[in-house]
């Protein structure tokens, strides 16, 4: 494997790419004792048309998240009772564009290993078990409707974009699961679990080599082209429905406020507007804004309200949350305020500030081993080494975050979706 | 390794030095007995402190602070231990070896965690009652929200239920009408009384050993006036009849809460063998809850157990169909009546023991996670290192899980349904 080292974050990153096209990336980390392990696949909710062999599909909403499920289904065993026996947990989640499956352990990582490489590529899908799968995800499909926090950004999704398909829950619906089959799943996983589309990230006090011989053994020498994800999403940067509202058990109203931006191709360009973007949101509602200071003393937001840049394959937003009594008042009081910003543009010791300060969380972070590998996993996919953000924080121009607000933070870009509890009057 | 040391009367210093980490915490506890009458006032209190100091005068101006701190970050610290409640801040900042040449983090921290205690800005022998009115109205929005949140809800009305006449019963953060009530002299008053009397509990983890720590702190701990008053004991489950309560609120999925009693707590030495029976019985993916309740009859997408060591709790809850209520129910006793009846193989014994030992010695590889335990286990009774823990774990055999199992007798139910039915 080759070594790229870190001095300034005190890391280093191993990384190869086998035969098989799989990607193996390692970060030591001697002297700890938990050693995790991701096993992703760049394969989310939102890919679900694609052509494989030369055929066309459009596969049910819901079904990356479903397969992830199914996946923990082995001919005859348990998965999950064969880690806990190796003292390890592991589990898995779906997001948008990925698909994750993941251990931690402290002990036996090796056999840990060799399990999860296993079961994350053997399909093993009958009628029966993916038909018992849907009471369970009927439940988390319910859980999710009861959650204002998934309700009032899945709602703000199906306002603000026309096709992008991130319109539609990561679950998928109760409708659209029931036509998930054993074939589907079949389809999808030989399409997107190749090794080619997959990603290795482990963390922990293991032997790099050791480890990419591990997935050598298991998972062979074969290369296989994986399906081609269609892209058929047509947005441009307004938003359809400027504001969506509906009524459920909260305490107080509940709002997601989003401007749209461009979706972001990859490599350094992207991570560093995604930066910036960042950067942005600080400047325009961070902690240390003007706004954030005024709103908070108004009582028109409190602690709960915070923000950011988030990306997703094919769309991108600049996104802040929270309870208010007055969410539209958050609105008006955040298009003037970006509006005030691109005209002054921001202070040289602010900006310096801002900087310093997002580095130091960045590195801090770094403390936390499962948010380091899904940011290399993450980053990875975006044709990024995530280790190297010192450098492009330290290339940012304060002119950068003025244009990014400008041209950004605009009224037809905005969708506002509020929630109001059951016995209260709509503020509009 | 820890280090316990204690610095002044009541004030005890936890210090866990650990050169593997970007990052150092500390966190600042004043000790409380739980109680209606100042629950309230103390879950306030940080939130007002972290409003403004004399020097930063407002939000922003701390926030500007912090971030010549390299991001650090301090945020307000309201916990329950059993018949305890503690409230204080907890800061989170870069290691000093990724700062600048020259510059320095840890010892700015300490400083700086001080001027939010103590020199708060003052208003006509009260705290400023601009910042405690706003606080007073974020904390109720923060309170009256826990109902956003359905499971976090259903399981507050169960402990609720169980607990009428024991301080377990009472929320975290107090209650709407306590918050209503409290002024800022009042609350500055009883702040300066609960500095001078409570119990203090400081931790640290990071990469400074621990007498530079306590140097840094010698400045804060040197203007505080203490007459300590030692806190009541921790107590078992007081008993009361059970309850079986449903709710209706408009919703898609039901909650039900089981609440179980047993006298095995933190502070009995069958306390090891409680916690491998709850997670056999519930804890993970491999526990009979998940197996059976979620597995085998697809009832549910999340079920779980939990075992409140500090007061001799078991809950169960369950995220169901409103029809499924009567069947999910007779699950979970069924599955509680197999371990009672000694249907626990030596395999799920070893699992469970495997993911106790396994988030026992992760805990320290985060300065948060090391904080989380050290910083409450002395309190609740679990007066033991993660080593210590580990070992006593390992000492369970079946026949003691079984017996554990044997005393957990279900006192009270909680079910959320929807109104519809």
């Amino acid at each position: 494997m080759t070594a790229y080292s870190y001095p300034e974050l005190d890391e280093t990153l191993y990384r190869q790419t086998l035969e098989n096209g799989l990607t193996v990336l390692v970060v030591p980390k001697k002297g700890f004792t938990k050693r995790l392990a991701y096993f992703v696949t760049d394969f989310g909710s939102i890919h679900t048309d694609f052509t494989l062999e030369g055929e066309q599909y459009h596969a049910p909403a819901g079904v990356a998240h479903y397969l992830e499920h199914k996946m923990f289904d082995l001919p005859g065993r348990d998965v999950s009772a064969e880690f806990a026996a190796l003292g390890a947990m592991a589990n898995a989640f779906t997001s948008y564009d990925m698909t994750a499956y993941y251990f931690s352990c402290t002990e036996h990582f090796d056999e840990c290993l060799r399990l999860l490489l296993e079961f994350v590529s053997t399909p093993y899908f009958t009628q029966q078990s993916v038909e018992k799968e849907q009471g369970i995800i009927d439940q988390e499909i319910g859980m999710n409707e009861d959650a204002p926090d998934s309700r009032v950004f899945d709602q703000l999704m199906e306002a603000m974009y026309r096709s992008h398909p991130i319109r539609v829950p990561i679950l998928g619906t109760a409708d659209t699961i029931r036509d998930i089959t054993p074939e589907v799943l079949y389809t999808c996983h030989r399409a997107f679990y190749t090794p080619e589309n997959m990603l290795l990230c482990v963390i922990g006090d293991v032997e790099p080599e050791a480890v990419a011989e591990t997935a050598r053994q298991v998972l062979g020498s074969e290369k296989r082209a994986p399906g081609v994800k269609l892209r058929p999403w047509q947005e441009d940067m307004t938003c359809p429905t400027p504001k969506v509202t509906s009524r459920m058990e909260v305490a107080m109203p509940t709002f997601n406020l989003a401007f749209k931006c461009e979706p972001l191709a990859g490599g350094d360009e992207a991570i560093r507007t995604e930066m910036v973007a960042d950067l942005a949101a600080e400047a325009l509602f961070g902690e240390s804004s003007e706004l954030y200071l005024k709103l908070y003393e108004q009582g028109v937001i409190d602690s709960s309200f915070g923000g950011g840049f988030e990306t997703v394959d094919g769309c991108a937003m600049l996104l802040c949350s929270g309870d208010s009594d007055d969410p539209e008042a958050v609105r008006t009081a955040i298009l003037a305020e970006a509006e005030k910003i691109a005209a002054q543009g921001i202070p040289e010791s602010r900006f310096l500030r801002m900087k310093r300060s997002a580095l130091g969380r960045r590195i801090r972070d770094l403390d936390s081993f499962d948010s380091t590998c899904f940011r290399l996993c993450a980053y990875h996919f975006s044709d990024f080494d995530y280790f190297r953000f010192p450098e492009i924080y330290r290339s940012i121009q304060p002119e950068e975050i003025r244009d990014f607000l400008d041209r950004v933070v605009r009224e037809e870009r905005c969708g506002l979706s509020v929630i109001y509890p059951l016995n209260q009057e709509a503020l509009s | 390794m820890i280090e316990t040391k204690t610095l002044l009367p009541g004030v005890t210093l936890r210090c866990c030095r650990d050169s593997r980490f970007k990052q150092g915490c500390l966190s600042f506890q004043l000790v409380r007995p739980m109680s209606k009458a100042e629950s309230a006032q103390n879950a306030l209190l940080p939130a007002v402190l972290l409003r403004g100091t004399r020097r930063c005068p407002d939000l922003r101006a701390i926030t500007e602070y912090l971030d010549e701190l390299y991001g650090a970050a301090v945020s307000p610290l309201v916990r329950r231990a059993g018949d305890y409640q503690t409230t204080g801040l907890y800061c989170g900042f870069m290691d000093d070896r990724f700062a600048l040449p020259g510059d320095r983090v840890l010892q700015p921290m300490i400083g700086f965690l001080e001027e939010l205690l103590l020199d708060y800005p003052e208003e006509k022998g009260g705290f400023r009652p601009d910042f405690v009115e706003s606080e007073k109205k974020n904390l109720i929005s923060a309170i009256e929200s826990e109902r956003n949140d359905k499971r976090t809800y259903a399981m507050g009305q169960l402990l609720k239920t169980m607990c009428r006449g024991d301080s377990f019963g009472l929320p975290r953060l107090g209650e709407t009408e306590d918050v209503a009530v409290i002024d800022p002299v009042s609350l500055l008053a009883h702040y300066r009384r609960i500095l001078r009397e409570s119990p203090i509990e400081i931790f640290y983890a990071g990469s400074a050993p621990g007498e530079q720590v306590e140097a840094f702190l010698r400045p804060l701990l040197s203007r505080l006036e203490r007459q300590p008053v030692s806190l009541p004991p921790q107590t078992p489950f007081t008993p009361c009849p059970g309850q079986d309560v449903t709710e209706t609120m408009e919703v898609a999925q039901g909650k039900l809460g089981m609440g179980f009693v047993t006298p095995i707590t933190n502070r009995t030495p069958e306390f090891a063998a409680m916690q491998v029976f709850n997670t056999l019985y519930g804890a993970g993916m491999t526990s009979k809850l998940f197996l059976n309740v979620r597995e085998t009859l697809s009832l549910c997408y999340s079920v779980g157990s939990a075992y409140y060591g500090s007061k001799g709790i078991v809950t169960v809850a369950a995220g169901i169909d409103f029809d499924k209520e009567r069947q999910t129910r007779q699950e979970i006793l069924r599955q509680l009546d197999c371990c009672k009846q000694g249907q626990i193989s030596e395999e799920e014994v070893v699992c469970a023991k495997e993911a106790i030992y396994s988030s026992l010695r992760a805990a320290h590889d985060s300065p948060g996670s090391l904080e989380g335990y050290y910083a409450t286990a002395a309190l609740s009774g679990v007066g033991l290192t993660l080593e210590a823990y580990m070992e006593a774990v390992e000492q369970v055999t079946l026949s003691q899980v079984v017996a554990a199992a044997n005393t957990v007798e279900l006192h009270s139910t909680y079910f959320l349904k929807g109104e519809s039915q």
